[in-house]
């Protein structure tokens, strides 16, 4: 997936991005840090088509991101969303079928085999019938990952999708991540943590302020001026044994 | 659920099956079954043309537009996200009603003018009922809904003043087979076209961003339902009237007995929906006879303390929100 020379402002606003150009590697895990404002969100709606860029091109396989019609896009691109709205009652597997109706006519019914790989791999196999509603936050967040990963997607955009897990879920949904990179799907993500994103990411994109400040490998970003100057704030790189570098805010001195 | 499903379905029609032979047997006249079997020879009784001209054209009527009526709700209810959503409080049957009346007054020579002014006046309201934010905004389309209601039924008040033509009560006495059968060919078809875009109503529980995501034509989607919606609606009130909150009723108790999937609750309403019609005029010809009560006014004993219920308790699903 790359990026030339886009541009993109809210209406009415000063916020956006400007004129970025850029790739995320094919099968690679890559994840898009920087402060709050930054624009990491509205990238992640434009790689979706969710928002059409003002200026510039994105293409999926040397072909513009313009150019596939909806339903061919969501073959190709799936998104994991921080917050889902469901405005009414659905079981787990009847979310997950919504994820395979990008290969099916409109009037066509997804059967349960068709959606049963999909269980197994986010582990909801046992919960198929059980309502969304009764699920807890780590297991919601599987059920949405399934219906992105039924959709067979090359690409996979998930905005902060941490964010509402504890610190266990948190592990199992980037081993997961990484194995889905592994196997050949290209995984964007938005993260905060910003230890977290340079611990499981193959890539990295550093934007503020809606520009693209750095881009590369964890260990060709891990500058502290680097980051001190994307945050807008001291930071330090100490090591921590057995775990390895690790970036810590220091508080400003007089 | 499926066998549970399957038992209230079951109930269902036990109850529709015993409520069609009851309301073919009262009225002014008791005619019980004994008498029913000797009348099937007699086709020039008083008795038989009771039943077949008077009785079961209106029976079949209620049936068709009891389904029609809850079917069009869950529809609306649906694709507003809304569970109050109703043609019938939203301004559509009154719209529909007022744009009949216009008929009447403009264009008495049109043939079918009863059916097509009162499709263009659903349309109409449709049309400024999803203008602005009313769509994002489940109170606001309420309010708007009630205020376009009554704009409407002011409007019917205002063109039918010393004029001759008026906005009839809305009931099945005097229902002739004309209407049952012209009924019968609209209810059908739109009551076939709602168990065909069933999923459709289910894939709307989606946000549209989600929606967007697995190319899926939310706004074709949306706008298919909502018309089908005032399509059943409208056919209704052009040949009855307008009959208020079967399409809140119906579509809430049926989400409580047989789930919130539409292709499940979509048939269960239709058939729930033909039986609360059915009984609701039954029961309104024969409380006070030998006048009665008209199938609105029973609708609107009923229905009104309903959605105050429902809206007071608040218990259902009305949403929720997962990271």
């Amino acid at each position: 997936m790359e990026l030339q020379q886009v541009r993109f402002r809210y209406p009415g606003q000063a916020t956006g991005l400007a004129e970025l150009t850029g790739t995320f590697p094919l099968g690679k895990v890559t994840t898009i840090i920087g402060p709050n404002g930054a624009g990491k969100s509205t990238l992640l709606k434009l790689l979706s088509r969710q928002l059409q860029a003002d200026q510039g091109s994105i293409t999926l396989g040397h072909k513009a991101l313009t150019s596939y019609s909806a339903k061919q896009l969501a073959q190709q691109v799936a998104v994991v969303s921080q917050r889902h709205e469901l405005y009414d009652d659905m079981t787990v597997a009847a979310v997950v079928k919504m994820g395979r109706l990008p290969y099916h006519g409109l009037f066509a019914t997804v059967s349960d085999e068709e959606i049963a790989a999909y269980l197994e791999q986010t582990q909801l196999t046992d919960l198929a019938d059980e309502h969304l509603q009764n699920l807890s936050g780590g297991q919601q967040q599987r059920v949405w990952l399934a219906m992105a990963l039924a959709q067979e997607p090359r690409v996979l955009l998930l905005d902060e999708p941490t964010t509402y897990l504890d610190v266990h879920y948190q592990q199992v949904l980037m081993t997961q991540l990484r194995r889905l990179a592994r196997q050949g799907l290209t995984v964007i993500q938005v993260l905060h943590d910003i230890n977290q994103a340079f611990a499981v990411s193959d890539w990295l994109w550093l934007l503020r302020a809606g520009k693209l400040v750095a881009t590369g490998t964890p260990a060709q970003l891990r500058q502290a001026k680097l980051l001190a100057q994307a945050f807008a704030t001291p930071i330090e790189i100490v090591e921590v044994p057995r775990l390895g570098p690790y970036i810590v805010q220091v508080p400003a001195t007089d | 659920m499926m066998r549970h499903v399957g038992w209230w379905f079951s109930g269902v029609i036990v109850l529709l099956v015993a409520t069609i032979v009851l309301a073919v047997m009262v009225g002014t006249t008791w005619i019980g079954p004994h008498r029913l079997l000797q009348i099937l020879s007699q086709p020039a009784s008083r008795d038989f043309v009771t039943v077949f001209n008077l009785r079961l054209p209106r029976i079949i009527s209620s049936l068709i537009c009891g389904g029609s009526l809850a079917v069009a709700g869950a529809l609306f209810q649906a694709v507003f996200r809304n569970p109050i959503a109703d043609p019938s409080i939203l301004g559509i049957s009154s719209a529909a009603d007022f744009f009949k009346l216009g008929g009447v007054l403009l264009v008495p020579w049109l043939p079918g003018r009863q059916w097509l002014l009162a499709l263009l006046g659903g349309v109409v309201a449709l049309f400024i009922l999803t203008r602005g934010r009313a769509l994002r905004d489940p109170y606001r389309l309420i309010i708007i809904g009630v205020a376009l209601d009554a704009t409407f039924v002011g409007l019917s008040r205002l063109v039918s003043s010393g004029q001759t033509a008026q906005v009839l009560p809305s009931t099945f006495n005097a229902t002739t087979w004309t209407d049952t059968w012209t009924l019968l060919i609209l209810g059908l078809l739109g009551l076939l076209g709602a168990l065909l875009l069933a999923p459709w109503a289910n894939h709307l529980k989606l946000a549209d961003t989600a929606l967007q995501t697995i190319g899926v034509p939310v706004k074709l989607i949306r706008w298919s339902l909502l018309l089908l919606g005032t399509y059943l609606d409208v056919s209704v009130t052009a040949i009855v009237g307008a009959i208020p909150f079967v399409g809140i009723v119906v579509p809430n108790l049926a989400r409580r007995l047989v789930g919130h999937d539409y292709q499940t609750l979509l048939p269960f309403s239709m058939l729930a929906g033909a039986w609360l019609m059915l009984a609701a005029d039954t029961l309104g010809r024969t409380v006070i006879v030998p006048s009665e009560i008209s199938a609105a006014t029973m609708m609107a004993v009923i229905g009104g303390p309903f959605v105050i219920i429902l809206l007071q308790r608040g218990r259902g699903f009305h949403g929720i929100t997962t990271g």
